[in-house]
């Protein structure tokens, strides 16, 4: 009984404990970012203090240095950034909105403005929007479906068009394997047979210390960007506006893509520099971010990636490498890399207390000055003004050859301009994916590669057929004819019938 | 006999009424500061363990995305696609195998070296413990990162007494290829978390009374013969605990595959919670759009806990009646 004694609480005492538990928590609750140094708008009433959510890692000294010019240019607003890096923004911009603190300007994916504006978390953007400033855009960069919904504009782009992957060539590796040009620079490979016949030379004079070739594929599929890169240019359709399902023939409006002869012969060609030996053997063990450290120290002479790969490269002091935009089939270009009109970048919250300034900052990060600086000086990508991208203002031969590479991009049939509705048209993954097959044919899990795409292509076709029936259901008015465009030609700029700019 | 117990037990006089139990209040009362302190990890536990687990579990009826309010209600449709996914019975498999290989050898692992290290003779033995936990507190994610850069670059040398041994003709992929991965995972998981069994076997070694030994030592019991009449039984309680915890935490191993495979390659080392993580998130970091599947990512992930739970009431009941057994015999 003592010890009962000793240890029982009165009521009084376990009730205040419990509310000081509370209390605790509330507080804890409460203790939101807006509460805390963003705080000076509210009580000073005159600066005004906008959150803003990316993910941009790598951009992060651009971003930072826009943050400290559009600061000095406006006094009264102060900028409270947040990277997201954990490559979940979608969700934690939900997590956000269900909680009532939604940032007032940050990053949204291309796919997910729609169901944004269906839940009203987003800005209509079409008061400040104007044609005049619209007009600093080129033509088709507020679209109807992509940035834009029943005629307000949500979102613009931010980026240019350009190659998505390239090739990259290691000079050193090249010039220890003799493959130089008379003039001293390295020998470009200009198709495939090129790439076989470099990849074997380098293999053969590392004696097994280097190879022709290597990536990383451990972490996420890398395989599908040489496909994708090898493919583009060899006469099929490989990089596509977003809007059109993967694997989907726009010329037929039919999931016969995987199957066609480029990409069935580079798997095969693939495979064979596997066997033969070309390829790093540990390329499969190793992920991205470690093959490009192997490629910067010589382990092989060529890999595929990003523009992403060039500032960690510079980082670790490597410079001397080629960028390579396109290497079709036979040496002769017979397609392009496609593009779609519009894209999305920033959104403005709809709940923000300071639209103005918000916009404000949403104006200045678009702006052209910034996307020079973003060209020239970070070298972190192509700007959607084509005035920052003139490869005669950029001082480092790689990077400038990738941005001289956008031309190799055109305009694209988008079934999202034909009919906005067909954002509705949701396909579900489906497992094995592309990516996955590619890696299960390296590994020889996959024995029979045209049965596994063929399958592929069935499984594409099935799910395609329920989201569109689901689309329907829904009431939204799609069709597969939305999807096909017979009169495409692969050598030309598709012609949009879309107004060049939204109120014109 | 019976009647001088009956009446030990009911003293005469007016029939005794039985104890009355004390109320909730009195009881909560009566141990108040020990409420007082389980109530932060019942608060922590509340919100962010079962609160999810009853949310997520109405997710698992619609087709949603993870963006705004699920509308879209599929009803068991989810769990019939988990079920009939040959790729989540594969995950399950490998999570098996995982846990078939592991729990046994890092036991037996643990065990002798709890014994080696709870040698009062040995010099140094708390450096030896610090040193075999560290694994076990070192972040997974550096963990990972640092095997998989120590794979990729001594990966040859390590395959290369295996080479001469006439074993291999081709350097060992320790990660990339799908007849080595699970098991380079599996070596990886018993080395990282071996500490934790370490320290409980050391625990369970420390509360054996030296009596017991010296007993044994003075009937004539030898080394083996102490080890398995004494430790033994001695562990036989904290044994149970270390391996349904092994089990289960092996069973939902998740962080470790992460890092080092995703899964991969081609799902040659996809685990139950690498396969929800795939579902819920799609493939971070691709460049490839994949639509989240929250629904199913909840049904894959309520199935697993079902199957959690009727493994663990098994082994409950297998106990129960191992024990009974030996109590009547």
């Amino acid at each position: 009984m003592s010890n009962n004694r000793d240890f029982a609480m009165s009521r009084r005492s376990l009730l205040a404990g419990l509310a000081g538990v509370g209390g605790l928590a509330a507080l804890t609750a409460c203790g939101s970012p807006g509460s805390g140094p963003a705080s000076p708008a509210r009580s000073g009433g005159k600066q005004a203090v906008i959150t803003h959510w990316d993910k941009w890692a790598s951009q992060e000294p651009w971003v930072k240095k826009e943050i400290g010019l559009f600061q000095e240019a406006n006094p009264g607003v102060t900028i409270q950034r947040t990277m997201q890096a954990s490559g979940n923004l979608e969700n934690l911009l939900d997590l956000a909105a269900r909680g009532g603190d939604m940032p007032d300007v940050f990053m949204v994916a291309q796919d997910r403005l729609d169901e944004h504006i269906a839940q009203g978390r987003v800005l209509d953007l079409s008061k400040y929007a104007t044609l005049e400033w619209q007009k600093t855009f080129p033509a088709h960069s507020f679209v109807e479906g992509v940035n834009a919904a029943g005629g307000k504009i949500y979102s613009a782009p931010f980026e240019g068009y350009a190659t998505d992957v390239q090739l990259y060539l290691n000079n050193q590796v090249f010039k220890d394997a003799g493959l130089v040009e008379a003039d001293g620079t390295v020998k470009i490979p200009k198709n495939w047979n090129d790439v076989t016949l470099f990849a074997e030379q380098i293999t053969k004079k590392g004696n097994g210390s280097v190879h022709g070739l290597g990536f990383g594929n451990s972490a996420f599929p890398i395989i599908p960007w040489w496909v994708n890169f090898f493919v583009n240019g060899s006469g099929t359709p490989a990089t596509l506006p977003s809007s059109t399902p993967g694997g989907l023939d726009p010329r037929t409006g039919k999931f016969t893509l995987r199957t066609e002869s480029p990409y069935l012969d580079f798997l095969a060609l693939f495979l064979e520099w596997r066997d033969k030996g070309y390829i790093f053997p540990q390329s499969l063990s190793i992920d991205d971010e470690i093959s490009r450290q192997h490629f910067a120290r010589g382990k092989f002479g060529m890999i595929v990636g990003g523009v992403w790969n060039q500032p960690g490269w510079t980082d670790l002091g490597f410079t001397d490498y080629t960028t390579v935009t396109m290497v079709p089939q036979d040496g002769r270009r017979k397609s392009f890399f496609y593009r779609g009109a519009g894209s999305v970048h920033l959104a403005v919250s709809a709940t923000t207390k300071h639209p103005d300034e918000a916009w404000e900052w949403f104006k200045w990060w678009y702006g052209q000055q910034a996307g020079t600086r973003f060209v020239q000086e970070l070298k972190g990508g192509v700007s959607i003004h084509p005035e920052a991208n003139d490869p005669s203002k950029i001082d480092f031969a790689p990077f400038a050859q990738f941005v001289a590479g956008a031309e190799l991009v055109l305009p694209g049939p988008q079934p999202s301009l034909r009919n906005p509705a067909t954002i509705h048209v949701v396909p579900k993954p489906v497992t094995p994916s592309f990516e996955d097959i590619c890696t299960g044919l390296y590994t020889g899990q996959i024995k029979d590669m045209r049965a596994a795409l063929t399958k592929l292509n069935e499984d594409l076709e099935k799910e395609f057929v329920k989201a569109l029936d689901k689309a329907v259901q829904e009431g939204h008015k799609v069709s597969r004819d939305d999807y096909v465009f017979a009169d495409w030609d692969l050598g030309k700029p598709y012609k949009w019938d879309i107004p060049e700019y939204l109120g014109a | 006999m019976p009647t001088t117990q009956l009446d030990r037990a009911h003293p005469a006089g007016p029939a005794a009424e039985p104890p009355r139990r004390p109320s909730v209040w009195r009881r909560v009362r009566a141990n108040g500061w020990s409420y007082a302190y389980l109530l932060p990890f019942a608060v922590l536990t509340g919100a962010f363990t079962v609160y999810p687990i009853l949310a997520s579990l109405g997710y698992t009826l619609y087709d949603w995305d993870g963006i705004g309010e699920p509308t879209d209600f599929v009803g068991l449709a989810n769990f019939q696609e988990v079920v009939a996914d040959g790729y989540f019975w594969n995950s399950l498999a490998n999570a098996a195998l995982y846990t078939v290989v592991l729990v046994p050898v890092q036991l037996v692992l643990a065990l002798a070296m709890a014994l080696v290290l709870n040698n009062p003779k040995l010099r140094g033995s708390t450096f030896y413990r610090a040193i075999y936990f560290l694994p076990a507190v070192t972040s997974i994610a550096i963990v990972g990162i640092v095997l998989k850069l120590m794979l990729a670059n001594f990966g040859d040398a390590l395959s290369a007494p295996l080479a001469g041994l006439g074993l291999i003709d081709q350097p060992l992929q320790f990660l990339g290829d799908p007849d080595t991965v699970l098991w380079t995972v599996i070596a990886i998981g018993i080395w990282n978390t071996l500490g934790y069994n370490l320290i409980y076997f050391l625990a369970g070694l420390q509360t054996i009374p030296k009596d017991l030994y010296e007993a044994a030592q003075l009937d004539g019991a030898g080394r083996f013969a102490r080890f398995v009449h004494v430790t033994v039984p001695g562990l036989r309680n904290v044994g149970v605990v270390i391996v349904f915890l092994a089990i289960i935490g092996s069973l939902q191993v998740f962080d470790l595959v992460m890092v080092l495979t995703g899964g991969g390659p081609f799902f040659a080392s996809d685990v139950v919670n690498t396969y929800v993580y795939r579902q819920a998130f799609g493939q971070v970091g691709t460049g490839v759009v994949t639509e989240p599947d929250i629904g199913l990512a909840s049904a894959a992930s309520f199935f697993f806990g079902l199957l959690l739970l009727v493994l663990t009431a098994g082994q409950m009941l297998a106990i129960k009646k191992l024990r009974a057994r030996k109590e009547r015999t």
